[in-house]
């Protein structure tokens, strides 16, 4: 160590040097550059000491500012505010931070806040605020509703957020980003402005990430990387006879014996499955075949009880459990030490995620990473040959940041004047400063003031509204009840009203669904968490079970989550096409050899740069199959604007469906697409025109708005366990929907639907490029006489179902009802 | 264009299925409705979520049109005329039933109707708590509240329910409608309010389901 090194860094360095371990060097040019005053991102693995390279770089430059007194100094105020996404994650950080603090000798507090932190914490914190504080972008933004909340921005140095690429790209991010905004503007009053440093695993977008981040600070960002190279394996569990037909969904669960093994040879075993209904199959399956697992086999999802997901977690990392299967629900956190396997069930549907729990396995910086997959459709054999190269090529997926998200505006209007109020000039200040709300014009801002205030628009007042008031040019919520309503209701995750589910003696057994339940009869038996309930009744949003020894159950099947595949991925599958029955080398590859033979035959097989379009009858109707290889949320808007094109040509109704491969137009009557007008049809002509028209038919935009209605604070959920105190004030987004559709079409969250639907899933610019592939490509016209192997995925479970129809109401319930007749 | 109402009988009386969500009693010149909901949208209102104002004044003008067309000399309310407690568009239905006085109004009491009886007194409505006896009807709220009283053979009529039917047809396609659903002896009314959500009913062969579909009631 040479001599002009500073204090701080010569106590942190002879501290890990105490305890064997070496600074990386993308440690330590992250210490320097908090020492400078510097912003930026860290690009780390997990389990590489990213939490390190931001915590010590805090401490070194805290020692530094106080050499003669740093180890008496007591109470010096808030100095890091560390941002989690997870709650579970929160403890494992804290206890990593007093471990140094308390080698070191120093007086600093570290404190935890979220939604488990007890009233007696809340109330120790609020007296006096711990050096720091590890907090989720929800309890952040619960924080603001406090008058005095300003204050914590006095001493803040630091703010840190843990896991950007989780927030970025959703409206925890924008969260985040107003927090941001909100802690840099108060401590601007106080003539200082704290650093922002983000931590994020690998992303297509790394600089794009750090500039969002950083966009309230004005300031150029360092981006540091870890540079750490990570050695993944992979390998596929292929089923013993590959049928002719791609087995769809669920039967994947037929493979189960061959999972067995892998679990035998490993010495803990991690089991991601897509679903949270199908972890609960595959967690019975296993236990039914392999009795012995009994004991040391768990399972972990996001809807059972805190208390054993908890005791899994604790389970896993002492070594005790053979395995586990979980869903998205382990993806983030700790890592657990003894777990060396990971198996995939199903499409990861993205390069990154799967990536992600690959190094879910063998995670310090040398090891390899072992994951398996086990197809649940023999096609996505496919999609492992194309993630190799993804891997190959560290393809990962970009994270776009979400811009002008006003439902989340509103809700953080009412954030600000449930505490000390706003004046609405300084505070569209301070929300331009994020990058969210950059381009955010005075007439928006204008909108969502007059929807706070009065109910609708300028010169509209909505009798007896009553939400915020103005006061002396200032904006406040003076309604306790409201406040109240408004601090439980604060976040951006939407999930259907769940209902506790509680045992007669009063055990809490987790959550559920409610409208799940509310198709059960009393009587009734359920699985959850891997044991069979049957259920007594409901009350106060708790549904009451005992349990049950009946063989069987109804297995509840969780709405939420679908992915759909990125567009990286779609990309490498379209060119793993290019091997398919020509290069058979991949074993993925090899073992679709029959099946593709099969395609071959009755239709064709679509190479990179060709579009095929099958034509197929059945006894439902005239299909129409298309595979742009796109993923499910592009094909949901070619698909509209396709219908919406043949419905000009004449009156037709349309069922549509899709998957990740492509899409199908069913109707009752022949579909007029052939080799004369497809091109057209598929013309990027008019396009802006044809989109909107085909979002308005269809029931994209309606989707979309239920999130934004509850968002926004027009919906109020149920929370488990609560009593229906609303009643009178419940009403479902569709309903809402209609009403704004019909009464106040320029309504601001009733735009920001079709904007989301524009932005995500229409994105011209992606859109026009897809048209235009399709336009400078050969397109096949096929014919098949029966269901194609490719076809039959999207036919027997393609998801989503949208409609659209040109023909007039009347006349289809006409044809309808002689149809039934028939 | 509205399209004439639907003709329906049922224990020999002429009971006119309405697109408007409601049915004329012609034998006693009685307008049957359900469901109003008056007040919901002033009630969200007050509790911060911006309803449009415009949603309840067409409601009451369909109710005035169908008065028009109708000329009833009685309307009975089958429940959840009133959504929650007093608020300004209840004052403006007052003000609504002056231009109406000699028109005879009748509630049977719904889960949602909890104002004084004081104030229906000088709203002029009269009030059943529970059910009301027109042989050959039953007028009732809830359909599974109804005492009978012996009268086995009458057909109750009420809401409650806010009945919806899903049509489908060939090529997967469903679609679905506010109906007049028709369980003997039970007879649904659809909820009146354009502010109102539907339960879908899926009915048997042997019962009958109409169907609004646009400004049309049809037959399923």
């Amino acid at each position: 160590m040479s001599s002009d090194v500073d204090l701080g860094t010569k106590i942190i360095e002879s501290w890990l040097q105490k305890t064997g371990r070496t600074p990386f060097a993308f440690q330590q040019s992250t210490w320097k550059l908090i020492s400078e005053s510097g912003c930026g991102l860290v690009n780390a693995p997990t389990g590489c000491g990213k939490t390190y390279a931001v915590f010590l770089g805090t401490l070194i430059r805290w020692i530094n500012q106080h050499p003669e007194d740093y180890s008496t100094l007591k109470n010096t105020g808030l100095q890091l505010i560390w941002i989690t996404p997870l709650r579970a994650l929160a403890k494992d950080i804290a206890r990593a931070m007093e471990e140094v603090i308390a080698s070191l000798d120093l007086h600093w507090k570290v404190g935890i806040r979220n939604g488990d932190s007890t009233p007696k914490e809340r109330a120790a914190q609020k007296k006096q605020l711990p050096e720091v504080l590890i907090i989720t972008p929800e309890s952040l933004h619960l924080l603001f509703t406090h008058a005095d909340h300003e204050k914590m921005a006095n001493s803040l140095q630091v703010i840190a957020v843990d896991e950007w690429h989780e927030l970025l790209g959703n409206k925890r991010g924008v969260q985040t980003e107003l927090a941001i905004a909100r802690l840099i503007t108060a401590a601007r009053k106080e003539n200082h402005q704290p650093m922002v440093w983000g931590i994020s695993a690998t992303i297509g977008n790394l600089v794009q990430a750090m500039e969002v981040l950083l966009y309230p600070t004005g300031k150029e960002g360092h981006l540091v990387k870890a540079d750490l190279p990570k050695n993944i394996s992979v390998h596929s569990i292929f089923p013993d006879d590959l049928e002719e037909y791609p087995w769809s969904g669920h039967l994947g669960i037929r493979m189960a014996e061959k999972m067995l093994p892998v679990i035998e040879a490993s010495n803990t075993t991690l089991i991601f499955i897509n679903t949270r209904g199908m972890s609960e199959i595959w967690f019975q399956t296993l236990l039914h075949k392999a009795p012995h697992l009994a004991g040391i086999l768990a399972l972990h999802h996001g809807s059972i009880e805190p208390a054993l997901r908890l005791w899994v977690e604790e389970a896993l990392h002492s070594g005790k459990l053979k395995a586990v299967v979980c869903t998205s629900s382990l993806d983030l956190g700790v890592d657990f030490r003894p777990v060396d396997t990971v198996i995939q069930v199903g499409s990861p549907k993205g390069v990154a995620r799967f990536m992600q729990r690959a190094g879910r396995s063998g995670h310090s910086p040398h090891e390899t990473s072992r994951i398996y997959f086990l197809p649940t459709n023999t096609l996505e054999l496919l999609e492992v040959a194309a993630l190799k190269t993804a891997i190959e090529q560290s393809a990962v997926e970009s994270k776009e940041p979400m811009v002008l998200c006003f439902d989340v505006l509103l809700q953080y209007c009412c954030t600000i004047a449930a505490g000390q109020g706003f004046n609405p000039a300084e505070l569209l200040a301070e929300i331009s400063s994020t990058h969210c709300f950059s381009s955010i014009s005075q007439e928006e801002w204008n909108d969502v003031i007059f929807l706070l205030t009065r109910g609708g628009k300028a010169l509209q007042q909505y009798d007896e509204f009553e939400k915020l008031q103005e006061r002396d040019g200032r904006i406040y919520c003076s309604n306790r009840r409201m406040i109240l309503r408004h601090r439980l209701h604060i976040g951006t995750i939407v999930s259907d009203a769940m209902l506790k589910v509680k045992t007669t003696g009063g055990k809490y057994m987790g959550v559920i669904e409610e409208w799940f339940i509310s198709k059960l009869l009393p009587g009734d038996v359920f699985t959850l968490a891997g044991r069979n309930l049957e259920l007594i009744g409901v009350k106060d949003m708790t549904a009451l079970v005992k349990l049950s020894n009946q063989k069987k159950s109804i297995i509840p099947s969780w709405m939420g989550g679908r992915m759909s595949l990125s567009a990286n991925l779609g990309a490498l599958l379209r060119k793993t096409f290019n091997k398919v029955l020509i290069d058979e080398s991949e074993p993925e590859i090899a073992a679709l050899h029959l099946l593709m033979e099969q395609q071959q035959t009755l239709s064709h097989i679509p190479r990179e740069n060709e579009l095929l379009i099958e034509h197929i009858r059945s006894k439902e109707g005239y299909h129409l199959l298309v595979y742009p290889f796109e993923g499910r949320q592009v094909h949901e808007a070619l698909s509209a604007l396709l219908a919406y094109r043949i419905g000009k040509i004449l009156p037709i109704s349309f069922s549509i469906s899709m998957n990740d491969y492509g899409f199908e137009l069913l109707s009752d009557q022949p579909i007029p697409v052939d080799e004369e007008n497809i091109y057209s049809l598929f013309s990027t002509e008019n396009l802006l025109g044809d989109i909107q028209i085909s979002v308005n038919s269809t029931e994209m935009a309606r989707r979309k708005f239920r999130d934004i209605a509850v968002i926004g604070g027009l919906i109020f959920q149920g929370m488990p366990g609560e009593a229906k105190k609303a009643r009178h004030l419940q009403s479902s987004a569709s309903l809402l929907f209609n009403v704004l559709q019909n009464y106040d079409p320029e309504n601001i969250l009733l735009r920001q639907a079709y904007q989301e639907v524009m932005l995500e899933q229409m994105e011209e610019v992606r859109l026009r490029e897809a048209l235009n592939r399709i336009q400078t490509n050969p397109i096949k016209i096929c014919y098949p006489e029966k269901l194609t192997p490719l076809s039959f995925p999207i036919i027997a479970d393609g998801l989503n179902r949208n409609n659209l129809s040109t023909e007039k109401l009347e006349d289809r319930v006409k044809k309808m009802q002689i149809q039934l007749r028939k | 264009m509205q399209t004439p109402p639907l003709l329906h009988i049922m224990a020999d009386q002429h009971c006119w299925l309405s697109p408007q969500r409601c049915m004329f009693w012609e034998e006693k010149k009685l307008l049957v409705l359900s469901d109003l909901h008056w007040g919901k949208t002033g009630h969200f209102r007050k509790n911060g979520i911006a309803v449009p104002t415009e949603i309840a004044k067409e409601d009451l003008h369909r109710l005035t049109q169908q008065i028009t067309h109708f000329n009833p000399e009685q309307i009975i309310i089958v429940g959840d005329m009133f959504h929650s407690r007093a608020n300004r568009e209840l004052d403006q239905w007052l003000r609504w039933r002056n231009d109406f006085s000699s028109l005879a109004f009748t509630l049977i009491k719904g889960n949602h109707d909890i104002l004084a009886n004081v104030w229906y007194e000088e709203a002029k409505i009269q009030v059943f708590n529970n059910q009301w006896l027109l042989p050959p009807f039953t007028f009732v709220h809830d359909a599974a509240d109804v005492v009978s009283a012996g009268e086995e053979e009458n057909i109750t009529i009420s809401g409650h329910l806010h009945p919806g039917v899903a049509v489908t047809g060939k090529g997967k396609q469903s679609l679905r409608f506010p109906c007049f659903y028709f369980a003997r002896p039970h007879f649904y009314l659809p909820a009146f309010s354009y502010f109102s959500g539907m339960a879908m009913v899926q009915p048997k062969k042997s019962q009958e389901v109409f169907a609004i579909v646009n400004d049309a009631v049809m037959k399923i």
